[in-house]
């Protein structure tokens, strides 16, 4: 098969945690003595296996797959899932401990944005030593230059040192190099996570073009999963070094996200003795029930939840009434809703409230209920008691940059050409 | 797998790691990167400082003087026939040039650490492009060297030999710079991995530099520990440089011989090992 561009056979790589070569000679001289001419025990694997027991990771292990030419992969995963160490085995800074990658065509890896700049020297050098070490020939950085510059906005600062650059001016020229390199197969490890909105939205449409029009591979890792539905069309979901899931990127996604999502979606108790609460109220029950067809998919900013709530009430002939409070992640508060108030004797007491669906932005968020007597007094703030997570959903939208602000109402919103040229 | 073993890759990446490192082919086809390096380290080199490259000149004259004074005047060691200046400039300007190659090039891994584990390009580029920009250095030096000469040549009693031995004194020059490349390499493996060598790389160099005939003439030394001295790789061709050049020094074809089978043994040796460890070394650097 010809147009394989990449094939990645069983491969794995094994790190030593802890410093087994101990870095200093005397150490490692001493341990030579005492294990190969003594022929006692290690003196330094023993110090560290009995505080931390296990010696090695398998940051990657047993992983194959196919890359076909022209195919966008987004390599998908928590922290320490082994994706950048493929990338790095991919781009050959680090070798497997076995396995073997197989391939055809130039590489280039841009596994950080402005690798080999130095800030001692101009933005026009730097673009040429940055080119250079990205493996770009002289004749192709002229022939690219004007459009660098032109990409990068930062035309009149080019003959300055880029250590009196501001952190962002540095991030786009740097960026503005590595989107003008022309490999056959391209390396990108969360390059995106730089710069701000408006630049991202930049990046992400530049490298959907690289990926679109000209038939380039790429290994992708990002972290946006919005990114990695839209730019790629395969994906690979590693877990603790092995594959969890290879295919179709939009399935591969769905999987990862609806075995990530750290949602707090329910808690209950059985008896008021072990409930959270006080003298007056102690909570039986909260929990989130998402409004949708299938169980497995991601919440995502489409879906309506429905928050319903039990709890013990002590107090006979009270007017109750309980406050939905809803924060993003950030400790913003979104809402603060009242229930209406109920005159409330001693027993259960439930409610029950729903967050439509295409109202909040995405991110994560957190529900705090609060018990009120009287409409006045506080009885009861049960914080932070239920949790969840929205994905992104823009449907036909080609911007992927975050979207602002702390709600997106789906509004009655038109527009309308009531003049024309033409007519 | 569907593929079938007779499919050619462009590349393969294994656990293995060669011995013999990249093709000439991936070499020449990053020659921009290694004429980008040799720029950098050299507008690095003299970014905001008063006098700039005036430094490449400075420093030999300024050691010159103190060599003069030191070993000339207070000491008061002989340089036979030949003007102390000259005798002492040779040797330093020479000296320069193994001292920067070698301590220059022992800190590869450490010092591009940042570099290498982003990106991946012939990790001998680095060394090489430093050797390079040294090479420029003596180049001016040198010049300058030659220009000492003429002045003694012409407005002193002083007689040059013939300019049949420059031939001899560049291939000193091309000896010593492989010599302190191969000992960088194996030093920058060596480094890599056991930062504490990198003060070993100082101080050797400083006491060498007393086994070394730079400020004086192997003739003043003893015959009976003349041994010591003719141990040493780089006596040879420090002698062989100041006679080519001064038509002053004690060496023999045999000594010669020794010292080139000895760097290009080192610098084999070292290029198998740089090849062989580099790309493992990523993992602990």
């Amino acid at each position: 098969m010809s147009d394989i561009a990449i094939q990645i056979e069983n491969l794995s790589k094994l790190y030593r945690l802890g410093t087994i070569g101990t870095g200093s000679l005397r150490q490692d001289m001493q341990r030579w003595w005492t294990t190969s001419v003594r022929k006692k025990a290690d003196p330094y694997f023993q110090v560290e296996s009995a505080k931390y027991p296990r010696q090695s990771l398998w940051a990657l292990q047993d992983v194959s797959f196919e890359v076909k030419q022209g195919e966008v992969w987004g390599l998908v995963g928590n922290n320490g899932a082994g994706k950048s160490t493929l990338l790095k085995i991919v781009s050959r800074i680090v070798r497997p401990t076995q396995g073997v990658v197989r391939g055809r065509g130039r590489i280039s890896s841009l596994l950080e944005v402005g690798t080999g700049f130095q800030p001692e020297l101009t933005g026009r050098e730097n673009v040429f030593l940055s080119g250079y070490i990205l493996g770009m020939s002289k004749p192709e950085i002229r022939a690219r230059f004007d459009e660098i510059v032109a990409f990068s906005g930062i035309e009149k600062f080019l003959d300055t040192p880029v250590k009196r650059y501001s952190s962002g001016m540095y991030v786009r020229l740097a960026f503005a190099v590595a989107a003008h390199l022309e490999p056959d197969i391209l390396i990108l490890d969360e390059v995106l996570a730089v710069g701000d909105a408006e630049f991202q939205k930049k990046c992400l449409g530049k490298m959907r073009e690289v990926s679109q029009n000209t038939g380039r591979t790429i290994l992708f890792v990002s972290h946006s999963m919005q990114a990695v539905t839209n730019l790629c069309n395969k994906g690979l979901w590693l877990q603790q070094g092995k594959v969890r899931a290879l295919g179709e990127v939009s399935q591969v996604v769905n999987q990862y996200l609806a075995d990530t999502q750290q949602s707090n979606l329910s808690q209950s108790w059985s008896t008021p003795e072990t409930a959270p609460g006080n003298d007056f109220i102690r909570f039986k029950r909260v929990q989130i029930i998402p409004q949708q067809i299938s169980s497995d998919a991601p919440l995502d900013i489409r879906v309506p939840l429905t928050v319903k709530f039990e709890f013990w009430n002590q107090l006979d002939d009270t007017l109750l009434s309980t406050n939905l409070v809803l924060f993003s992640n950030g400790g913003e508060c979104i809402f603060d809703v009242p229930s209406a108030a109920v005159v409330c004797q001693q027993g259960v007491v439930a409610g029950e409230c729903t967050i439509p669906g295409n109202f909040l932005n995405d991110g994560a968020y957190y529900i705090s209920l609060f018990v009120v007597k009287d409409t006045t007094t506080a009885l009861y703030d049960f914080e932070n008691c239920l949790s969840f997570e929205l994905e992104d959903y823009r449907g036909d939208i080609k911007w992927y940059g975050k979207w602002w602000g702390a709600v997106r109402p789906l509004l009655p919103f038109s527009l309308t050409q009531t003049e024309s040229v033409l007519s | 797998m569907t593929t079938g073993t007779d499919t050619k890759w462009d590349w393969e990446i294994k656990e293995k790691t060669s011995w013999l490192g990249s093709s000439p082919a991936e070499f020449w086809s990053y020659r921009h990167l290694l004429v980008g390096l040799v720029r950098r380290d050299f507008l690095m080199g003299y970014q905001q400082t008063v006098l700039g490259p005036l430094w490449v000149l400075l420093q030999p004259i300024l050691t010159l003087i103190t060599y003069v004074l030191v070993f000339g005047k207070v000491i008061g060691i002989s340089t036979g026939t030949v003007p102390p200046v000259l005798f002492y400039l040779a040797g330093i300007v020479l000296w320069t040039l193994f001292n920067d190659g070698f301590t220059g090039t022992s800190a590869t891994f450490s010092e591009n650490a940042h570099i290498f584990s982003k990106v991946y390009f012939p990790r001998l580029l680095m060394p090489v492009a430093r050797l390079v920009g040294y090479l420029i250095s003596f180049g001016i030096q040198f010049g300058f060297l030659v220009l000492v000469l003429a002045y003694y040549w012409l407005f002193t009693s002083w007689r040059a030999p013939s300019a049949f031995g420059l031939p001899l004194a560049l291939l000193v020059i091309l000896l010593i710079s492989i010599q302190s490349l191969g000992l960088g390499l194996l030093f920058s493996v060596l480094t890599g991995k056991y930062r504490d060598i990198r003060f070993f790389v100082g101080l050797g160099t400083r006491l060498l530099l007393f086994l070394t005939p730079v400020f004086y003439p192997v003739q003043h030394v003893a015959p009976k520990s003349r041994w010591l001295l003719e141990l040493n790789p780089l006596t040879p061709l420090f002698e062989l440089f100041r006679w080519s050049l001064l038509g002053q020094g004690i060496v023999t074809p045999g000594q010669v011989l020794y010292s080139v089978s000895f760097t290009l043994g080192l610098f084999l040796l070292a290029l198998l090992t740089f090849n062989k460890q580099g790309d493992k070394l990523m993992d602990v650097v």
